[in-house]
């Protein structure tokens, strides 16, 4: 649109500033795969001696695949809930007529902005409270909850754009208006079903302060205490196994992301068209 | 725009069309058919998950606030233990130093239960009913007295059973343990008969190992000098990321990308948006790496001559160096997708009319881009405010609030004061105050947020572009 401006001082601005981080990603994949000898950063050798902890359990540590089986429950199991939940909410507020749906709409966007983290202590005594501190159900219920605002608020959005003719014919036919809902608008959500179960899947792989918090324990661990632990321990300061396990875990991320990067975008960047 | 008329009006809409449903051709079940109940029932798990994850844990932290527990009393209740550390409290505290004395030195009470144990010891039956006659009730603060006492009996017992009797009369309670409030003043009440009330509660208070109510958590963080310097960190904190990053950087990212072409810009978005998707153990591993005395930075410099060092931690100020980036990396995404879009929204024709008039690059920025962001800088930074001074788990594996407390904010405080440090005795309490203040804040802004953009948000529906 700009024709005839020059755009290549932009992209040299912007190709410096990002040079960190694209320097830290690239070395993210290298390192795991080559050695360097001491001192520089340009590899020597191939090797795939930094891959080992796939099948050598360290003595004292989870096996990486429980942990990653425990990763895979977490952020699956508190995606589910979460697009239970936003689905059925999202729906009422965006077109049931409850009393007090104001109120409620007005609560789900205070909740969106509020930030969770602050209950963690009150969370945490609750949970050794009622048992169920260092078990992976606890955790999942606390994640959900606290992405569950998020998705109401996408998931209202969504079916707002669904023509009220469609339900207007239903009910003309006579379903109920659970019927409705079931059989003729939920498939009309289907996409931002899809788009927020990969966003929730996401949140939750990546959590790490929940986890750490309320459910530390081995058999529990997910990946990212478990990487955390790894980097913590001062007698086993590897960073290209670190960064291997690393690789390991942010693979799903990044391959969705790429996939889907257009519904993902929108999302992270707050949730609404700004 | 007043808050409450916009969600009436939105909310105007469903009800016109439930009434258009409101002569269905036939009923089935009830709920299922009525707006109402159905609303009620699909709400419903919502409901739950607030009730048990919001609501109830706001009032909690507001609880929990109000008490002392900690690792050492446990979350659950205590028992009465008469410690030298309780009773040197009694004394330091209260100000009850013959209480104390009392209580930790071992007296000898002439009582009916120590007259049993020497009846059954087979102690002459004499001496028994000499001291049951002449001295039931007496109390001796040392041995040396109880025993010269035994030895002015008119049966004269020997020595060894002088030795064998006053042993069943001593009646210390040092480092005994009472499980109720109860048993603790009966057998205190042996030793010093005359108790007040004021005693009572005292040594009831000193030696009770479970949790109370206190407001000490909040005496504690008024006065103490943590506090500021925690308070002073965390302002500085937000104020430097939200300037530098999440606003001006993330408005240079949103201007520079819209001046080149379209695909260029997006493989910089998605570099842009790389700290935002990972997580954030590895995204912080991967600049430890950058950082650490071992990594990309030091080896750089090595070949100008800089000793290697591990610049995250060297220093108070490479430390804030490191904590602001990271943080501010990832924040700057959310920026650059806002005031994007917002620059998008922006007619072209604006744009060529400028290139016509000759406006330079700058006079674009500043006359027609930057007044159409004043919004989405507010929204930004009302979102981002919150965001930061709650975000925790960037500078907690960056640098963990080091070096020596230098980059230790609020909410990192909190973590290591109720959920994790090196000591082990956590406060949980202490913690709970400290998150309450974080919890007010959070709920003013929030409702800050809502008045201010409610009408935005609700007008302008939310919605993923497919």
């Amino acid at each position: 649109m700009t024709g005839h401006l020059k755009s290549w001082p932009f992209v040299l601005a912007l190709s410096i500033i990002s040079a960190p981080i694209v320097l830290m990603y690239s070395y993210l994949f290298i390192d795991t795969i080559t050695n360097s000898p001491p001192g520089s950063f340009i590899p020597h050798e191939f090797t795939l001696e930094h891959w080992r902890f796939l099948w050598e359990t360290r003595p004292g540590k989870p096996s990486i695949w429980r942990v990653t089986l425990n990763s895979f429950l977490f952020a699956s199991s508190s995606c589910l809930v979460v697009l239970v939940v936003s689905s059925t909410a999202g729906y009422v507020l965006s077109r049931l007529n409850v009393p007090g749906r104001a109120f409620f709409l007005a609560g789900v966007m205070v909740l969106h902005a509020f930030p969770a983290v602050t209950l963690i202590v009150a969370i945490f005594l609750v949970l050794q409270m009622v048992g169920l501190y260092n078990s992976l159900i606890g955790v999942i219920l606390v994640k959900a909850a606290i992405d569950m605002p998020l998705g109401i608020w996408i998931m209202k959005g969504f079916y707002d754009t669904v023509p009220w003719e469609i339900e207007m014919a239903g009910i003309a036919d006579g379903a109920s208006r659970f019927t409705v809902w079931r059989k003729l608008v939920l498939p009309q959500v289907k996409p931002g079903l899809f788009a927020l179960g990969l966003f929730a899947f996401l949140l939750g792989w990546s959590e790490f302060i929940l986890p750490q918090v309320l459910a530390p324990g081995g058999d529990v661990q997910v990946l990212s205490v478990y990487l955390a632990g790894l980097i913590a321990d001062d007698n086993n300061f590897d960073m290209a196994m670190f960064k291997s396990v690393g690789l390991f875990y942010i693979a799903p991320v990044l391959i969705l992301f790429l996939f889907f990067q257009k519904y993902l975008m929108n999302i992270y960047g707050g949730g609404t068209k700004g | 725009m007043s808050a409450s008329r916009d969600i009436v009006e939105a909310a105007a809409v469903p009800a016109g069309a439930a009434a258009a449903s409101a002569h269905p051709p036939r009923w089935r079940a009830g709920w299922l058919n009525s707006s109402r109940g159905l609303g009620l029932i699909l709400l419903m798990p919502a409901l739950v998950l607030v009730v048990l994850f919001f609501l109830m844990p706001v009032v909690l932290t507001g609880v929990f606030a109000f008490t002392n527990m900690s690792t050492a009393t446990g979350i659950s209740g205590g028992t009465y233990q008469v410690t030298p550390g309780a009773l040197r409290e009694l004394a330091d505290r209260h100000g009850m130093d013959e209480l104390a004395e009392k209580l930790g030195q071992p007296s000898f009470v002439v009582d009916e239960q120590g007259l049993k144990a020497l009846e059954e010891m087979g102690i002459e039956p004499a001496i028994i009913a000499d001291l049951r006659e002449g001295h039931l009730g007496e109390t001796h603060a040392s041995r040396r007295e109880f025993e010269r006492m035994l030895r002015d009996l008119p049966e004269r017992p020997d020595t060894r059973t002088v030795k064998r009797i006053s042993g069943e009369f001593s009646r210390s309670l040092a480092n005994s343990r009472f499980s109720s409030r109860e048993s603790l003043l009966a057998a205190a009440e042996g030793v010093d008969p005359e108790l007040t009330e004021e005693e009572k509660t005292a040594l009831v208070q000193a030696t009770y190992t479970g949790w109370v109510w206190t407001a000490d958590n909040f005496r504690r963080m008024a006065s103490s000098r943590d506090t500021v310097r925690i308070l002073l960190n965390t302002i500085f904190f937000v104020a430097t990321t939200l300037i530098i990053f999440n606003t001006a950087f993330a408005m240079l990212l949103a201007i520079t990308t819209h001046y080149i072409p379209e695909r260029p810009a997006g493989i910089f978005r998605i570099i842009w948006f790389l700290p935002r998707i990972s997580p954030a153990v590895i995204y912080v591993l991967l600049w430890k790496w950058f950082a650490w005395d071992t990594g990309f930075l030091s080896a750089f410099l090595d070949n100008f001559g800089i000793r290697p060092r591990n610049w995250m931690l060297d220093t108070a100020a490479n430390a804030w160096f490191f904590v602001i980036v990271i943080n501010g990396f990832v924040g700057a995404s959310m920026g650059m997708v806002i005031f994007s879009s917002a620059i998008k929204a922006i007619p072209e024709s604006l744009f060529h009319a400028a290139s016509v008039d000759g406006a330079y690059r700058w006079q674009q920025v500043r006359h027609i881009i930057l007044p159409q962001l004043k919004w989405p800088i507010l929204f930004v930074t009302c979102y981002q405010t919150l965001s930061l001074l709650t975000s925790i788990e960037q500078t907690l594996l960056a640098t963990d609030g080091g070096p020596g407390g230098a980059t230790e904010i609020w909410s990192l405080a909190i973590y290591h004061t109720a959920l994790n440090n090196y000591a082990g005795n956590l406060q949980y309490g202490y913690g709970a105050a400290m998150a309450l203040v974080l919890v007010v804040i959070g709920i003013v802004l929030s409702l800050i947020y809502l008045r201010v953009f409610n009408y935005r948000a609700l007008v302008a529906k939310p919605r993923i572009e497919l």
